[in-house]
């Protein structure tokens, strides 16, 4: 990106920024399409289209997690051992207080569920607040996730991931097994499919419906982010000084190259978020660049500049027409696509 | 207008000792003292902690093995998750404290650090500090691989509850203390009362001065009753050392014996390089890296030092003086 200047950065046109002053853990649109930024000194930023940003304050201490909540609002978890929604409106509401340990993970659905992951535990609790199960892990979850329709959770640990049916009669995990320790995971968009990332940097994969293992392998670092596209096709991943993308068609991944995105500058990318409806990903840099590259042409357009700072956060909207994005140093910001 | 910089990296004192040997002692009076600074602590489940000021994390032990199938290649998983949730404020510590239970192996910790990309970014290990209680510690070498591995693995060694001990007690327990690592340094307290400086702040991890302390050897080393299975052994060879041979070596000896040595460090002269090699490994994960010059007609002398178990000091010997160039 070495070539383009400052003017061509979609932010310079249509995109706002501001510098937060703490680590973005999460850029967050809720689920009516509302945008905040969740800091990791506990603070919520809601963006608003004039004058400041209204701040809440979601924990005492950190903010590790945060998420759309199930119907409207944001859910965050914190080293505070607290689990908090904040409203549309910046109202905080304490859902759960699990003393003295820390909620790592957080995920929610709109189907009415939300889950944390407190120790080797997660809670599965639902809108109202009521506590609905506890599901038990080996080791301390190192990520966890819905898949499309909110019925399962996935959750990723030492040797491999637990799926739970979350409104299961008795609570028996399907455990798929990979030795080994997991962190990052997904669920393919037709729940077909669960991807894991490792301590060692690769991916693991497993076909549910035969429990068939996908190694994907050949990444210098730890893979943080990874993402399927709309229709399932691509998996794009962080980990490398490209997009890394996996084909999950055509017999793939296993014995397919994966392909390599909006590479060549030797940074290595921090974060990628897939576009809702095209197959077009959004990925950010561990110097700050953030771009939108389309998966058939390769074709690049710049998005944000690099300005020394990782980016930790990244997500598009529903619509697909807003993509934000915040770094390490708390420079948080969106870029507005849709036609004028 | 840049970011500003993130990168410099957190100090982590690593304590470890057996229950009862007063490490929480230890731990309180670090945070209780009035010094200025500031800690986020993890202790274990069983951690009794008294100061509320500072940043505590309660931790379940979580030792994972790597991938590649050996039984002492072994991280902390719940310290890779912990440090990456603090490094994201900064800002709140000037340094970690790690403390183990009183039947940990060090090495999945110390292996921590060298492993984790992200850990390695934003901390560094500062020194593993074991506090041991020289009435019973006799006793405990005896019974225990883990009191044996945590002298063994140490940068400082608090020698505690002097109070109970005679003066010949005292140095019979140093004595076999130094028969396991003689480059420990030792501190004799009563009720844990050493100063802060000599345990937090060491820099015993840096590759600059990993061989810094000049150990008093014992007289005799070879032909004393051994007290425990851990041992010591180091060598010095006067002529320059041939690069490639050396690291032909050294990487066979980790993958083949590197389960029973514990810690190896070793200061390089390279044929042809006015810069000195620094070299440590815990275990078989080795870390190595050029630092200063030799001052001028210092002797350019290679050392290196193994501790471990079942060391065969002829062949280790031989090994090393194998990496010299040819006379
Ligand atoms: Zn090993």
């Amino acid at each position: 990106m070495a070539a383009v200047s400052e003017a061509d950065f979609l932010l310079a046109s249509r995109g706002v920024a501001k510098e937060l002053g703490a680590w973005v853990a999460g850029a967050v649109f809720d689920r009516a399409g509302r945008l905040a930024f969740a800091l990791a000194d506990g603070t919520l930023h809601r963006h608003a289209e004039e004058g400041d940003w209204p701040v809440a304050v979601a924990h005492e201490g950190g903010l590790l997690s945060a998420c759309a909540d199930a119907k409207d609002g944001w859910l965050s978890g914190g080293d505070d051992g607290r689990l908090v929604r904040v409203a549309p409106d910046g109202m905080v509401t304490q859902i759960a207080d699990y003393r003295g340990k820390w909620v790592d993970h957080v995920a929610a659905h709109e189907a009415g569920v939300r889950a944390a992951a407190v120790g080797k535990a997660v809670h599965v609790l639902g809108v109202a607040g009521a506590a609905l199960k506890s599901l038990a892990h080996p080791s301390s979850p190192g990520g966890i996730c819905f898949d499309a329709k909110g019925k399962r959770v996935a959750v990723s640990h030492y040797n491999g991931a637990s799926l739970w049916f979350v409104g299961a009669k008795e609570d028996k995990p399907r455990l798929l097994e990979w030795k080994g320790s997991h962190h990052a995971i997904a669920f393919s968009p037709d729940g077909t499919h669960v991807v894991t990332a490792m301590q060692e940097p690769s991916l693991h994969g497993w076909r549910l419906a035969d429990g068939q293992h996908m190694r994907m392998s050949g990444y210098p670092t730890k893979t943080k982010s990874l993402a399927f596209t709309a229709r399932g096709r691509w998996l794009a991943t962080s980990g490398a000084e490209s997009v890394v993308l996996w084909p999950f068609f055509g017999g793939g991944p296993m014995g397919k190259a994966p392909t390599e995105l909006a590479g060549g500058d030797e940074v290595m990318c921090s974060a990628v978020a897939c576009h809702p409806q095209h197959e077009v990903v959004a990925a950010g840099f561990g110097d700050g660049l953030v771009l939108i590259t389309e998966v058939a042409s390769g074709k690049v357009v710049p998005v944000a500049p690099p300005r020394g700072s990782a980016v930790s956060a990244l997500a598009w909207d529903a619509a697909g027409a807003r993509l934000a994005f915040g770094t390490e140093a708390g420079f948080a910001g969106f870029v507005d696509l849709s036609r004028r | 207008m840049a970011d500003t910089d993130t990168t410099a990296q957190v100090p982590v004192t690593v304590l470890t000792g057996y229950l009862g040997a007063g490490k929480t002692t230890l731990l309180n009076r670090i945070l209780s003292e009035n010094h200025g600074r500031r800690f986020a602590v993890v202790i274990n489940e069983f951690g009794e902690l008294g100061v509320d000021n500072d940043l505590v994390v309660d931790a379940d032990e979580e030792v994972f093995e790597m991938n590649n199938g050996c039984i002492c290649c072994t991280v902390r998983g719940d310290l890779i998750r912990i440090i990456g949730g603090l490094m994201r404020r900064k800002g709140r510590f000037d340094g970690i404290i790690v403390e183990t239970t009183g039947l940990a192996d060090p090495a999945p910790v110390a292996q921590t650090f060298f492993v984790d990309e992200d850990v390695k970014r934003a901390t560094r290990l500062d020194a593993i500090v074991t506090v041991v209680d020289a009435k019973h510690l006799p006793a405990r070498l005896k019974d225990s691989s883990e009191a044996q591995e945590q002298i063994a693995f140490a940068d400082i060694i608090v020698l505690n509850k002097m109070d109970l001990v005679a003066p010949a007690e005292a140095d019979e327990v140093e004595r076999m203390i130094k028969a396991i690592n003689p480059y420990a340094e030792i501190r004799r307290s009563t009720k844990s009362d050493v100063p802060l400086d000599a345990v937090i702040g060491r820099d015993a991890f840096n590759l600059a001065r990993i061989l810094e302390r000049e150990p008093e050897f014992l007289s005799g080393e070879d032909h004393h009753e051994h007290d425990s299975e851990v041992n010591s052994v180091s060598f010095e060879v006067s002529r320059p050392i041939d690069a490639e041979r050396f690291n032909a070596w050294i990487s066979r000896l980790l993958q083949e014996k590197g389960q029973d040595l514990l810690r190896t460090k070793g200061i390089l002269h390279y044929a042809g390089d006015r810069r000195r090699f620094a070299f440590q490994a815990v275990h078989m994960i080795a870390d190595g890296d050029y630092i200063g010059e030799a001052k001028e007609g210092d002797p350019r002398r290679s050392k290196i030092v193994f501790i471990g178990r079942d060391l065969n000091r002829p062949q280790l010997r031989r090994g090393f003086e194998a990496c010299q160039v040819d006379a």
